[in-house]
């Protein structure tokens, strides 16, 4: 886990943004609105790096994925994969999706339910090449890797046969059993049990380590983004509110929205602790003008609410979009004001 | 659970005081009892309860004489390994459960309330499709845990409210369902427009939100909640949780929480049942489990947190992989990841007994006084029985 040797950018971002167009309520002549789901992202999917993306619900987490993805065209930005620039508007092609492979959030929705496991292994396999007779060696293999014995019980199973942790490890398998460079894991683990959740974890590490995979790992288990990331991206309303390199940006939150963030996570070891007021429901309280965390924020100034944020440096390999940071003096005193538990022992 | 499931007549009225039985009725009542066979403040009572899939020599056993139970009003927690069973002992216990899941054997029985005539209690085992539809939705509800693909995609939110309140409500007006749909979504926390939306404009969370708001829809007694939080992130969690609990104060309803997530289910549970490979392991309070487990299963997924504090080690958690349930291992099932295991656990089931001078049980050869076994201390631990925190109030506002 160390940020030691840095090896080449396998899918490289810059500026992605997508928007969509939904109707406004009040149904008057179908007047519409537009939700920016994802706002000038930037990012380096490096060989051999976990990247974390943590933030909240509807932050725009899986449109990013998607986007990276290709199977959601982004309104603007630029993808480069492997120092080829990709012609965005145009259809992804079989040689993109051979390189990169997205694992979904909800394992239920991303199985064919009237078709065995060895279908849903079996099919990407063949299309991306895997002769008749080598693919289900190769599928009894992806499934071993994500510790699934024996395979041959799963590859017979019909989705419904399988519990929703033995469901997203295939899904795992199917991804990897293409052999991609780049591993798009939207909540690979949320479904699963904390035992297994760090075999997968382990594994994903290894993949990293050992095969040099570059993966973007989304979740909203800010330990587990702790436990394996390289650097980890923090997301509010389409945007990058903070991002460190390592662990400061947990250790050391700056931004208001990160802190809110790392002081929800469940703590039994201190069942007395204060969380920060969660604030109004994103959904609703998204600013249109200024930061868009400015509706929720207990830190909130003027300024918040006329002019977005630039991101500003907070520390090494660490930056905040957040007013805060614009001088010294306001950004020591957060610092003070939110650290938390210090000194505390782990909880187990 | 798609909202066409819900098929209940009666509907109960919404300001019901908890625990007490409303006017309307419930449907057919299966029995009336007095005496011994009162549950009193008990609102799940569920013995020796076990459940197959297949039959014959193919029958998987995935809930293996269970007993559980809870008092109205309070939340008991299920805890577990991926594939232990605990969804399918919940759809057992509710009917939901499909061909090819049998139930073998076992009661469980549901107190509906008291009134003049006595205890209303139905058994769920044994009761119709027409009894279970007087109660399904109405005294118990569930949210499934698929509830992310549950809602029919081509249907507008507001309209899979309009469905159900058109077929449990007919004496509402069009106006009077919109305004209950658009008062549902207000209780967790989403603004009205959301009912014009179909479910894959919203993010996971809103469709969360939602499928809480329709299984409160006819104030049922028991809400079950198949990890409802598990795809969301933490501080919608935080805020769904802090919720679910404010309406559970206001309305009272017991609930039944399945999550992988032992620390969360530490700060909300009242009592926390541990399953591995479809049978019960350990049986404590919330703190308990928490401070002082007794069963190395338990003890095996409260170190598998990866910890927010402190230097980045590599954690194993437990070893091996859970067993699949038609090639049980022999003896305790647990034995082969089982750092603690000894000889008699090769082959002697523990039967999950009550640890002497307390109110918890576990399953394990270690804590029965054998003879020459020594109690590690990590599993001899004394719970300092700190305060519980409190989801509902803990989310300042
Ligand atoms: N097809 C679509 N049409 C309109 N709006 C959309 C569409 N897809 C996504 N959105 C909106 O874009 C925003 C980002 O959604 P996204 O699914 O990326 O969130 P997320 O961060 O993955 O959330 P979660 O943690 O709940 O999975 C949300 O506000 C969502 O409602
Ligand atoms: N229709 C079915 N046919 C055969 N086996 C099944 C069927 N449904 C579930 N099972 C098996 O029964 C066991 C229990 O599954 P269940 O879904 O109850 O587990 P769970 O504890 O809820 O797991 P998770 O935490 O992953 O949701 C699993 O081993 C699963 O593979
Ligand atoms: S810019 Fe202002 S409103 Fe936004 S997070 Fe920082 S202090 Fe809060
Ligand atoms: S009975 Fe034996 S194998 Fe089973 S949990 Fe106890 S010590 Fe381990
Ligand atoms: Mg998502
Ligand atoms: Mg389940």
């Amino acid at each position: 886990m160390s940020d030691a040797t840095k090896g080449p950018v396998q899918l490289a971002a810059r500026n992605l943004t997508r928007h969509f167009s939904v109707r406004t309520p009040g149904r008057l002549l179908n007047a519409r609105r537009v939700v920016r789901a994802v706002d000038d992202v930037s990012l380096d999917l490096v060989a051999g790096e976990v990247v974390a993306v943590v933030g909240e619900s509807g932050s725009g987490k899986s449109v990013l994925a998607r986007m990276l993805a290709r199977i959601v065209t982004p309104t603007s930005g630029d993808l480069v994969l492997q120092g080829t620039p990709i012609a965005i508007k145009s259809k992804r092609t079989l040689a993109y999706a051979s390189q990169v492979q997205l694992v979904l959030q909800d394992p239920f929705a991303s199985m064919n339910p009237v078709h065995r496991m060895s279908h849903n292994l079996l099919r990407p396999l063949r299309i991306h090449g895997a002769s008749k007779a080598d693919a289900p060696a190769l599928a009894e293999a992806a499934l071993r890797r994500v510790s699934l014995e024996p395979p041959s019980r799963f590859l017979e199973s019909y989705p419904h046969e399988l519990s929703g942790g033995q469901l997203q490890r295939v899904s795992i398998a199917r991804a990897l059993c293409i052999e991609p460079k780049v591993l798009l894991a939207d909540e690979p683990i949320s479904m699963l049990d904390v035992s297994v959740r760090l075999g997968v974890l382990n594994l994903l590490r290894g993949l990293c380590d050992d095969d040099r995979l570059a993966i973007l790992y989304i979740t909203h288990d800010i330990a587990s983004a702790r436990y394996i990331a390289d650097s980890i991206i923090v997301m509010y309303a389409g945007q990058i509110v903070e991002q460190s390199r390592g662990t400061s940006l947990v250790d050391e939150p700056k931004h208001p929205y990160t802190q809110l963030l790392v002081a929800s996570v469940p703590d039994p070891s201190d069942p007395t602790r204060d969380v920060p007021p969660t604030g109004e429901h994103a959904q609703i309280a998204v600013a249109e003008k200024g930061c868009r965390f400015n509706p929720r924020c207990p830190h909130v100034m003027d300024r918040c609410r006329e002019e977005e944020p630039p991101a500003f440096v907070v520390g090494e390999n660490h930056t905040s979009k957040c007013w805060l940071y614009a001088d010294h003096e306001a950004a020591v005193e957060v610092a003070l004001s939110t650290r938390r538990r210090e000194g505390e022992t782990a909880t187990t | 659970m798609t909202t066409d499931s819900m098929g209940v007549d009666d509907v109960v009225a919404t300001e019901v005081p908890p625990g007490a039985l409303p006017t309307t009725t419930y449907g057919p009542i299966v029995a009336t009892t007095h005496g011994d066979a009162a549950m009193g403040e008990r609102i799940l009572d569920v013995r020796n309860f076990s459940v197959d899939y297949g039959w014959g020599e193919n029958a998987v056993r995935a809930v293996d004489d269970v007993d559980v139970h809870l008092d109205r009003s309070t939340v008991l927690g299920i805890a577990g390994e991926s594939g232990s069973g605990k969804s399918t002992l919940v759809y057992a216990i509710t009917r939901l459960l499909r061909a090819p899941g049998v139930i073998r054997g076992g009661e469980a029985r549901f107190n509906l309330g008291t009134d003049d005539e006595g205890e209303h209690i139905i058994d769920l085992v044994n009761a119709s499709e027409r009894e279970l539809r007087g109660v399904r939705w109405s005294s118990i509800s569930i949210v499934l845990q698929s509830a992310l693909s549950a809602l029919n995609p081509v249907v507008r939110v507001g309209s899979q409210f309009e469905q159900v309140l058109k077929s449990h409500r007919k004496d509402m007006s069009k106006d009077q369902r919109r305004s209950r749909a658009a008062a549902l979504l207000a209780m967790v926390g989403l603004d009205e427009d959301r009912l014009d939306r179909y479910p894959h404009e919203l993010s996971g969370g809103q469709r969360q939100r939602i499928m809480i708001a329709l299984a409160l829809t006819l104030d049922p007694q028991l809400v079950i909640m198949d990890e409802p939080t598990t795809a969301l992130d933490v501080v919608t969690q935080r805020e769904i949780i802090g919720e679910l609990f404010e309406l559970r104060a206001q309305l009272g309803f017991a609930m039944i929480f399945i999550t992988h997530d032992l620390s969360l289910l530490t700060e909300l549970a009242d009592e926390i049942v541990v399953m591995y490979a479809g049978a019960l392991v350990e049986r404590a309070s919330a703190r308990e489990l928490y401070e002082a487990p007794r069963h190395p299963y338990s003890l095996g997924l409260l170190n598998s947190f990866p910890p927010m504090h402190g230097e980045r080690t590599e954690l194993t958690g437990i070893p091996g992989s859970p067993p699949d349930l038609a090639h049980l291992p022999t003896g305790c099932s647990f034995h082969p990841r089982c750092p603690y295991a000894m000889a008699r656990c090769t082959n002697e089931t523990p039967p999950l007994v009550e640890i002497k001078g307390s109110d918890r049980s576990v399953a394990c050869w270690l804590h029965v006084g054998d003879a020459g076994v020594a109690v590690p201390v990590e599993l001899s631990r004394v719970a300092t029985g700190t305060k519980k925190f409190d989801p509902a109030t803990e989310v300042a506002r």
